[in-house]
């Protein structure tokens, strides 16, 4: 419990400058409304429930382009892994993809899908699908011969082999790989509802800040931080569990 | 040990095509003849060839000069009469032991009863008991190499691929696990081709050791070597002296020629 | 590795099928850009997508052709880079400083432990209003937020870097008289250099992706702010030639960053890792 106070003190440290620097007005109150403000305008925000609406689209959003990332970028680096034919044709693809900028996508998907969810789940999964691919190729390529041996030899037939000894061991990596993907898909998502949205955290912080409630904009840019950081948590403890196998001893 | 010959390798060169360079003729022409329940060494110089000869009678590499058959049929590809044990082990490190063992027996179509059951044999067999829930990350070497062994022998198989089982433990779990697995042998008789490097641990588990040349791997000789191995004193032994002396002169030189080819 | 030289099969007809093997090899890794990009043009010219959905890639090049040929593409382009690589400059010397005196220093990591460690998986452009608030809306908002979002991965790779050398290193050269200096110097910094690379080249692309963002939402020139320009006034020609800009200055900086790392790490044996990142 000490350890931990000591630990995150920094934080807290951090947190009374910002309201001191704020109600003591060292700088302007426009720029810097006190925390207290903020949390306060936190709780009005989420009583009348214009956090939450915002909030559930924006996770429906990263939930559709994250999740369809996961499946299609697992499917593909796998099959490139595994099968030649399949690396040669879509190789030069990733590898042509992998270094745009994928904010720079954000007006094409407008282009094609117009202003609402569409265009960010389009966005995220683009964003998205290529460190779950490349994770899922890295492991999958680097599952090792004598293993693919043994299980043949125990009478696996190859699809099996895909199944029970390449699948498990491109593991590690894929998770990885989906982890940068979690983080991406928060930056996608937020960039692209402050740029255009209806709806959403971007949108929310974008119209707050709009009609100069500070307080109220710090409020949700503090919330979406926050989630980000406890999705991100939340992920690792699930990688641990998934991989308890590496770390038991 | 007469008999027919079990396995039968027949004229089987092997071109090893490197990702980048040149071919390289990993082996020529080999021929060798093994029969049933016999334990034959394959012993030679690092880069002989000698554990390619292995992945082609395990049917991993396809044979593509000369024939191997096993029990008169050619073979096409890796099955379950062959299992194989690897000097780094190969265990599936996402499943515990009991798992590892269990995966034979799943992939042979065992009922789930008989299957449980003969996989906890077989791990006191080889003296793991008290670890099947473990995973390999938290055993030492000498325990992955023995559950590696006791999932390649619950299933089965009528011949057992040893690929330096051994290379990897330190010298004092070494020793205790080549003393193990003769005692496993005995009881267990299969056929059995262990590829060395090691001349004592050759002379000491085997019934005829095949002394390879350097690449590109021929036989150049098998040396019988079957004569009573109980002796507790083995060591200082006066057959198992004079026949690792023997082998030891054979492989000398193959291991000279081996080195300088390297540093050319 | 060891040349031998009985290859018994070296006559020139396999010579020449290892050549063949290799155009054929050399072929098919382009095969599937060229078949997609070809696929672009047909589906936009025979109207199975309209002009402004999909414009046709001819149209697009010839967009980003007049583009150079009036020096838009010069200014815009000249800008974004500016921007990128000044934040990246930033991230790279701050970053690595904070990542040595955190390993080094116990109050600095007390200090900055925490900030990273909530800070690195936040979504910090959720901060770009606010930044705006502070600092406007010219290049040192913009930078300012590309520092914030691209430090993070210098930081903590250089900590882990740092701590992951090797004890015996760092024993045996104490042991032949390195003072603490010359140890940082001549020891840790190099020895920590590939994972501190490998920092670095996660942090440029996100300096990139934050300088685009940054620029279509706070407007003026760059590629970002014409991209989102030629939006508003439904030119997608421009936007599409946007995006093909943009990649190909991705593409470029990352390619340098691999050659960066094989001239600087020529002792490491994995010199050109990793392949993608």
């Amino acid at each position: 419990m000490t350890r931990t106070l000591i630990r995150y003190l920094p934080l807290l440290l951090l947190a009374l400058v910002w309201e001191m620097a704020a109600r003591f007005e060292w700088v302007s109150n426009t720029a810097l409304p006190p925390l207290t403000d903020v949390v306060r305008a936190w709780i009005e925000l989420t009583l009348d429930g214009e956090l939450l609406r915002n909030s559930a689209s924006s996770l429906y959003r990263i939930a559709g382009g994250l999740g369809l990332a996961i499946v299609i970028g697992t499917v593909l680096g796998i099959g490139m892994a595994w099968w030649k034919p399949v690396n040669v044709l879509l190789a030069p693809i990733v590898e042509v993809f992998y270094p745009v900028p994928k904010s720079a996508l954000i007006p094409v998907t407008v282009i094609w899908l117009g202003f609402g969810d569409g265009s960010k789940i389009l966005l995220i999964f683009l964003g998205c699908m290529v460190p779950v691919t490349i994770g899922a190729f890295n492991g999958a390529r680097a599952s090792e011969q004598v293993m693919v041996w043994s299980a043949r030899s125990m009478g696996a037939s190859k699809l099996r082999v895909l199944w029970d000894v390449v699948m498990p061991g491109a593991m590690p990596e894929l998770l990885n790989g989906i982890r940068t993907a979690l983080a991406l898909s928060f930056i996608l998502l937020v960039s692209s509802e402050l740029i255009v949205a209806q709806k959403g955290f971007g949108y929310l912080i974008g119209s707050l800040g709009a009609g100069g409630s500070y307080d109220a904009m710090y409020a949700v840019v503090l919330t979406v931080a926050f989630l980000g950081f406890a999705a991100d948590r939340a992920y690792l403890e699930i990688v641990r569990r998934t991989l308890a196998w590496r770390s038991v001893a | 040990m007469q008999g027919p010959a079990q396995i039968v390798v027949d004229q089987v060169s092997h071109l090893y095509r490197p990702p980048r360079g040149r071919e390289v003729l990993a082996l020529d022409a080999v021929s060798l003849e093994v029969r049933q329940s016999e334990f034959i060494a394959l012993l030679g110089p690092s880069g002989c060839g000698k554990s390619t000869l292995l992945y082609l009678i395990g049917g991993f590499l396809p044979v593509e000069k000369g024939e191997i058959r096993v029990d008169g049929k050619p073979v096409g590809g890796p099955g379950p009469d062959r299992g194989i044990v690897f000097q780094h082990f190969a265990l599936f490190p996402w499943k515990t032991v009991r798992g590892n063992v269990l995966y034979g027996l799943e992939r042979q179509g065992m009922a789930k009863a008989e299957r449980e059951k003969r996989a906890m044999e077989y791990i006191e067999l080889v003296g793991l008991h008290g670890f099947e829930d473990s995973y390999p990350s938290q055993l030492s070497g000498g325990m992955k190499q023995r559950a590696a062994i006791a999932r390649t022998l619950a299933f089965d198989p009528k011949i057992l691929l040893m690929d330096e089982p051994f290379g990897a433990l330190d010298a004092q779990t070494r020793g205790l696990m080549q003393m193990e697995l003769l005692r496993i042998w005995q009881r267990t008789p299969k056929t059995v081709i262990f590829v060395t490097h090691d001349v004592q641990e050759a002379v000491l588990l085997s019934d005829r050791v095949a002394v390879m040349t350097a690449r590109p791997g021929r036989i150049k000789t098998i040396v019988d070597t079957k004569f009573d191995k109980n002796d507790p004193d083995i060591f200082k032994n006066k057959t198992f002296v004079e026949k690792v002396d023997e082998v030891w002169n054979l492989v000398k030189d193959e291991a000279i020629k081996a080195q300088g080819k390297r540093s050319a | 590795m060891s040349i031998d030289t009985r290859t018994p099969r070296d006559g020139v007809p396999e010579m020449l099928g290892r050549l063949a093997w290799q155009l054929a090899w050399g072929f098919a890794r382009i095969f599937s850009i060229v078949a997609l990009l070809a696929a672009w043009e047909i589906l936009a010219r025979t109207g199975t997508f309209t002009p402004f959905q999909l414009p046709a890639l001819s149209a697009v090049l010839e967009r980003i052709w007049s583009d150079a040929v009036s020096g838009d593409l010069a200014i815009n382009a000249g800008l974004t880079l500016y921007r990128a690589l000044t934040g990246f400059a930033i991230c790279a010397v701050l970053g690595i400083a904070i990542g040595m005196a955190m390993s080094r220093n116990v109050v600095a990591n007390w200090f900055f432990d925490p900030i990273v460690s909530v800070g690195f998986p936040m979504p910090k452009i959720a901060f770009l209003p606010v930044v705006i608030l502070w600092l406007g809306v010219y290049d040192t908002a913009k930078i300012t937020m590309i520092v914030v979002d691209a430090i993070f991965p210098v930081i903590a790779a250089t900590v882990i870097a740092i701590q992951g050398v090797e004890r015996e290193l760092i024993w045996s050269a104490r042991n032949m008289g390195a003072s603490k200096r010359e140890l940082l110097h001549q020891v840790i910094l190099p020895a920590a250099s590939p994972q501190i690379m490998t920092g670095l080249q996660v942090s440029l692309p996100l300096c990139l992706i934050v300088a685009v963002v940054a620029e279509m939402l706070m407007g003026g020139y760059g590629l970002g702010g014409a991209m989102i320009t030629a939006a508003q006034f439904a030119n997608s020609t421009s936007v599409f030639a946007g995006i093909v800009e943009i990649a190909v200055i991705g593409y470029v900086l990352i390619k340098i960053m691999v050659l960066i790392r094989r001239r600087l790490l020529i002792w490491h044996p994995e010199a050109s890792a990793p392949a993608t990142a």
